[in-house]
């Protein structure tokens, strides 16, 4: 009886053996690239003209195919699937049949340059799922890049002057949005550049595992990432502070550009690198790349969601009247404690004095001539007393009972350092006239009608709001 | 004699009017003395405190002008301080074109606006807020020709924000289009959002749901009363007539999702 079981259950696990024995064989015989080169035989000898290319075309050989790439450390086999990418009778056939589109393979001939090389993917892989590697279970680093995102791998070997006139224009337009967005106000790349973002060195060859994948709605990769994170930042990281958000056209623009920052370089006898990214120069240059993100036009004061608290507006005249340019260097040299401005002198932000004396310029281009009016501080004796109670009435719902600001409140922090060193003239100045084109009132006859004696009192009492905590 | 008292009595009579007369008329004039005493005690907090950003006439031109926020996705809103003049009132208790209750009014001073930077006045004394509340009446000529409605009563059901409810709530959300201004998912970025004015022609933009919380609190109750009575003066109107008490709970439950605050 047992015999018998234990013989039936030998003979069905050899049968099921062999089935799959047979099965295995059958699919190393077939493998995928083999029906895609037969199609591919036929659709040749159908397109083929003349007595030469038919030759060519009946001699096509099924097989295996690679090329074996020395110099870049690469193997493609990509021609097994896209055998007709250099066949000029296959211009009309379909993908993957096709020819390559353009002219890039005069100049970049299949056999010395392959093709992941610019396309990515897995060039070793033998069927299309592993060779795109864009599914997230193949757990390929690099998919294969789409169309859209082609022209980053442009900038490899050639610079942008020589792309920008030879039909990367998309490469042109992202490193253009990437200086006038202001991303490196935040972002640091080769040194430059804030320290609130990440570093945006080497970002290009991340692999996509890098990247926290869950809320992308595309293809799970790293272009997909970066292009949903431009139109949504909060979306893709729930925590991100990231002010500048672009429409889907420009967001596909600055990933280009974004995954041109390579880590890794191409060999020296492939680049043709002839002229280096020139510097901004200007002023107005500078102030796009390191300030706008966060300042804009600097005309207006906006309350930032993001930061809890609000953006002063540098470029505003009652401000520039009242400051001196020898303050203004100093806070852009070395940033405002506490607050989110970055210290941008050379050894931190990577800035260097003149790049900083040209921002100032551009900052205190519309100075006004005439100095404020003098408050004539020194002609009052304070009362700190009277002061704080002024203070609690008059300022503390802008500024806050501490005079802190911050998260919720319209007035900047008057305990900040820089208001607690600065001239109380000026501050008597500020509270007497207000800043207009910020939510800074006129305290003085202009507005509010607060007597000279009670603006020296509040001044006084502001000075030592540092004093307590 | 007879006579003499029948004309004694019609003097004491009259005389008797007379004194009642005043007896009526000299409170009633205490009470003016009294209100006038409010308004100008009110005048003296609102000088101080509101007509920075409210301005003079209450015509919402202060000195302060415009507050601009960016809000976390990067859009700028502008914010206008409310123009007291109308008459127009956005948070209230009653029904739609009414004037609110007097207490909300007060709810409102004393508990501010975070989202427009209106601070909290809850540290003033309460008769300075009924103050400055009878001098914000001045401003509008409809505080003397209407009186406010009855305030509407808000009960909770239990079921408000339970799974079913919001199920509910979403299909009532695309059923009355809420997605045309707030955005198919609440975003606030719905067809129409960028074309949206109030009654004084100023951009407004709807309100994106996932920023966190409305104006006037984002209690259950307070997110009903919002749909109930509409905001005047804005695009959002009330549903008190197109949906019923129930279906507007099931809005709300489905809202206060999209505000991660269901329950």
């Amino acid at each position: 009886m047992y015999r018998r079981f234990y013989l039936i259950l030998l003979l069905i696990s050899g049968v099921v053996l062999f089935a799959f024995s047979i099965l295995a064989i059958v699919k190393e015989l077939n493998p995928e690239w083999k029906g895609y080169q037969s199609e591919y035989k036929k659709i040749f000898i159908d397109n083929a003209e003349g007595p030469e290319a038919d030759v060519l075309a009946k001699q096509f050989d099924i097989g295996h195919k690679q090329i074996y790439l020395k110099r870049l450390k690469r193997v493609d086999r990509c021609m097994n699937c896209h055998a007709g990418v250099e066949n000029p009778f296959m211009s009309e056939a379909e993908v993957p049949y096709r020819r390559h589109s353009g002219d890039y393979l005069d100049k970049h001939p299949v056999a010395e340059f392959g093709c992941t090389v610019c396309h990515d993917g897995q060039g070793r892989a033998t069927n299309m799922k592993e060779a795109h590697g864009i599914e997230f279970d193949t757990h390929w680093d690099r998919p294969v890049l789409p169309f859209t995102y082609i022209e980053s791998s442009c900038a490899g070997c050639h610079d942008a002057e020589m792309l920008k006139n030879n039909g990367a224009i998309k490469f042109a337009a992202g490193e253009k949005l990437f200086r006038e967005k202001g991303c490196r106000g935040c972002h640091k790349l080769a040194g430059e550049g804030g320290v609130l973002g990440k570093n945006l060195d080497g970002i290009g060859s991340r692999p996509k595992h890098y990247f926290s994948l869950r809320y992308v709605e595309g293809d799970k990769t790293a272009y997909a990432w970066l292009r949903e994170h431009f139109v949504d930042p909060a979306k893709i990281v729930p925590d991100s502070g990231m002010k500048v958000v672009l429409n889907d056209e420009e967001a596909d623009l600055l990933t280009v550009y974004m995954l041109t920052m390579k880590s890794g370089e191409i060999p020296k006898e492939y680049r043709r690198i002839m002229n280096y990214p020139e510097r901004p120069v200007t002023g107005e240059a500078l102030y796009r790349m390191y300030c706008i993100a966060c300042h804009t036009s600097g005309e207006q004061t906006i309350y930032d969601e993001i930061f809890g608290r609000t953006i002063p507006a540098i470029m505003n005249p009652s401000f520039l009247k009242s400051i001196n340019d020898r303050l203004l260097t100093e806070m852009i040299k070395e940033g405002r404690n506490g607050t989110q401005m970055t210290a941008w002198k050379n050894d931190a932000a990577g800035l260097g004095d003149d790049e900083i004396q040209r921002i100032v310029a551009y900052i205190t281009r519309n100075r006004p001539e005439a100095g404020p009016e003098p408050f004539g501080f020194t002609k009052f004796s304070a009362d700190v007393r009277a002061g704080r109670e002024l203070y609690k009435v008059r300022c503390a719902f802008c500024h806050g009972e501490t005079g802190r600001g911050g998260k919720g409140f319209l007035g900047i922090d008057l305990a900040n350092p820089v208001i607690q060193g600065a001239d109380p003239e000026f501050l008597a100045v500020t509270v007497r006239d207000g800043r207009p084109g910020t939510t800074m009132v006129p305290f003085g006859e202009k507005g509010l009608k607060l007597e000279a004696r009670e603006i020296t009192d509040v001044v006084a009492y502001v000075r030592t709001l540092s004093m307590k905590e | 004699m007879k006579k003499i008292i029948k004309g004694n009595i019609f003097i004491i009579f009259a005389l008797s009017l007379m004194v009642l007369a005043f007896a009526i008329e000299s409170p009633a004039r205490d009470d003016d003395a009294e209100y006038a005493a409010m308004i100008e005690s009110g005048r003296k907090v609102y000088e101080v405190r509101c007509l920075l950003c409210h301005g003079e006439n209450g015509d919402g031109n202060g000195l302060a002008g415009i507050i601009r926020r960016a809000e976390r996705n990067g859009r700028i809103l502008e914010i206008y301080p409310r123009d007291l003049a109308m008459g127009v009132f956005r948070f209230r208790t009653t029904p739609t074109g009414c004037l609110p209750v007097d207490q909300d009014i007060i709810d409102i001073i004393s508990n501010g606006v975070p989202r427009s930077f209106m601070p909290s006045y809850k540290h003033l004394p309460r008769e300075d807020i009924k103050a400055v509340r009878e001098y914000i009446k001045t401003f509008s000529f409809r505080w003397e020709e209407e009186e406010p409605c009855e305030p509407i009563s808000v009960n909770r059901p239990v079921w408000a924000g339970n799974p079913d409810s919001v199920r509910k709530g979403r299909k009532i959300y695309k059923e009355m289009k809420c997605g045309e201004c707030h955005g198919y998912t609440g975003k606030g970025d719905g067809p129409k959002s960028n074309d949206l004015k109030d009654d004084q022609g100023k951009q407004i933009l709807p309100f994106n749901f996932t920023t966190g919380n409305l104006k006037r609190g984002s209690s259950p109750e307070n997110v009903y009363i919002t749909f109930t009575t509409g905001l005047d003066g804005t695009g959002m109107p009330s549903y008190e007539d197109s949906l019923n008490e129930e279906d507007r709970w099931h809005l709300v439950s489905y809202t206060l999702q999209l505000m991660k605050k269901g329950e």
